[in-house]
């Protein structure tokens, strides 16, 4: 795997400025949420970071779930279509307030997807909160209760965001210098060729 | 549901101890998988917070995955029997390095299921890293190759581990006080 120093193009969301918002968003969350009770819906796998650092700041009671998609298509496809619920939630939502925690809204086709599900569902009440918004890429409406930070049309990674798998667990958000980056198979290729 | 403060009986593991136990495991993974490439595998839904503290301390490129596990069985069989697969690991682990991430191991038979399960995939390497070991609960011999902290045999809460689904975000682990607790309706 490359050193990430090697393909970065800028930091941009650094750990502390992360740290900072994601205490606001806890504590506005929690103030919202004032006098009722929530379920985190983690969004796997992006969102696991997010979600496991927001609930240290959340002083409402809440519990936990996770829910993991995937798409139906392929290439272009892949975000236009429907979506396959991989793991469904445990907990039946009826009734519930339920928050979904995502890492990153794009063109909001997967979000719009999931939602339209859930409600289904009937919860009491359903809103979204993502850590980054790349509004410009935004195909269909879909509202987000709360954002971490608005980011522009980059290739991000760090802090539950991954690239290949690799770097979720920086501690900051960067974006990525793709002609600087090597994908893992041309690497590997190149040391078996050693 | 009761402010946790209300249903305490002790302080079993605080913030800083776990914070430093967190870090310690991640240089030693680093360091015995120096050079390597690595899967992490996280057992949903305890093991996240643990998973992802941890991650933070690794240096050695790794990528994530998650399971979510239940039990065939009901009642005392629940514990002892084959285990399902809720969600599987989207990784084929074929030749690579797997290191498990529990929360906790008691009796010790879901995590045996599922090593015995995920060694016919032939990983390069599979180890289990867990945070809490109760092993006067054990039941079957399973390897802890990383052993956050051994553990007496009480109800513990806190830092991932839930009391019916709550509590899982208070950053120590805490033993409960059964004769204050109320579960909820």
């Amino acid at each position: 795997m490359q050193d990430y120093r090697e393909f970065i193009d800028e930091v941009l969301v650094d750990a502390s400025s992360i740290e900072k918002r994601v205490a606001e968003l806890g504590a506005q969350i929690s103030q919202d949420y004032a006098g009722e009770e929530l379920l985190i819906v983690c969004m796997l796998r992006g969102g696991i970071t997010f979600t496991a650092d927001l609930t240290r700041f959340l002083t409402i009671p809440h519990t936990l779930d996770c829910m993991s998609l995937s798409s139906y298509g392929v290439g272009h496809y892949a975000s236009s279509g429907n979506v396959r619920v991989n793991f469904d939630l445990m907990t039946n939502i009826e009734g519930r307030n339920v928050l979904l925690v995502e890492d990153i809204v794009d063109s909001g086709r997967t979000l719009a997807h999931v939602l339209q599900m859930l409600r289904t569902r009937e919860p009491k009440s359903l809103k979204v909160c993502v850590l980054l918004d790349k509004k410009y890429r935004r195909e269909v409406p879909v509202d987000v209760d709360y954002v971490g930070f608005d980011v522009p049309d980059k290739y991000v990674f760090g802090y539950g965001i991954d690239i290949d798998e690799h770097y979720r667990h920086l501690r900051f958000i960067a974006s990525a210098d793709l002609k600087k980056y090597k994908k893992e198979a041309d690497l590997n290729k190149g040391l078996s060729e050693k | 549901m009761q402010d946790y403060k209300d249903i305490i009986a002790e302080i079993l593991i605080d913030e800083k101890t776990l914070q430093k136990r967190v870090k310690e495991l991640g240089a030693q993974i680093s360091h015995d998988y120096d050079s390597q490439d690595l899967l992490l595998a996280c057992v949903l839904r305890g093991g996240i917070v643990f998973m992802v503290d941890l991650m933070r301390h690794i240096t050695v490129p790794h990528a994530l995955d998650c399971m979510a596990l239940t039990s065939y069985g009901v009642g005392a069989r629940a514990s002892t029997g084959n285990i399902r697969m809720s969600l599987d690991l989207q990784t084929n682990i074929e030749n690579k390095n797997v290191l498990l991430v529990e929360d906790i191991v008691d009796s010790g038979y879901t995590l045996f299921h599922v090593i015995e399960m995920l060694q016919t995939r032939r990983p390069k390497s599979l180890k289990v890293c867990a945070l809490l070991d109760k092993e006067e609960r054990r039941e079957i011999s399973v390897p802890i190759h990383y052993r956050g902290f051994s553990i007496p045999n009480k109800f513990v809460f806190g830092y991932g581990l839930d009391l019916d689904e709550y509590y899982r975000n208070l950053p120590f682990v805490a033993v409960v006080d059964l004769e204050k607790y109320k579960p909820p309706a």
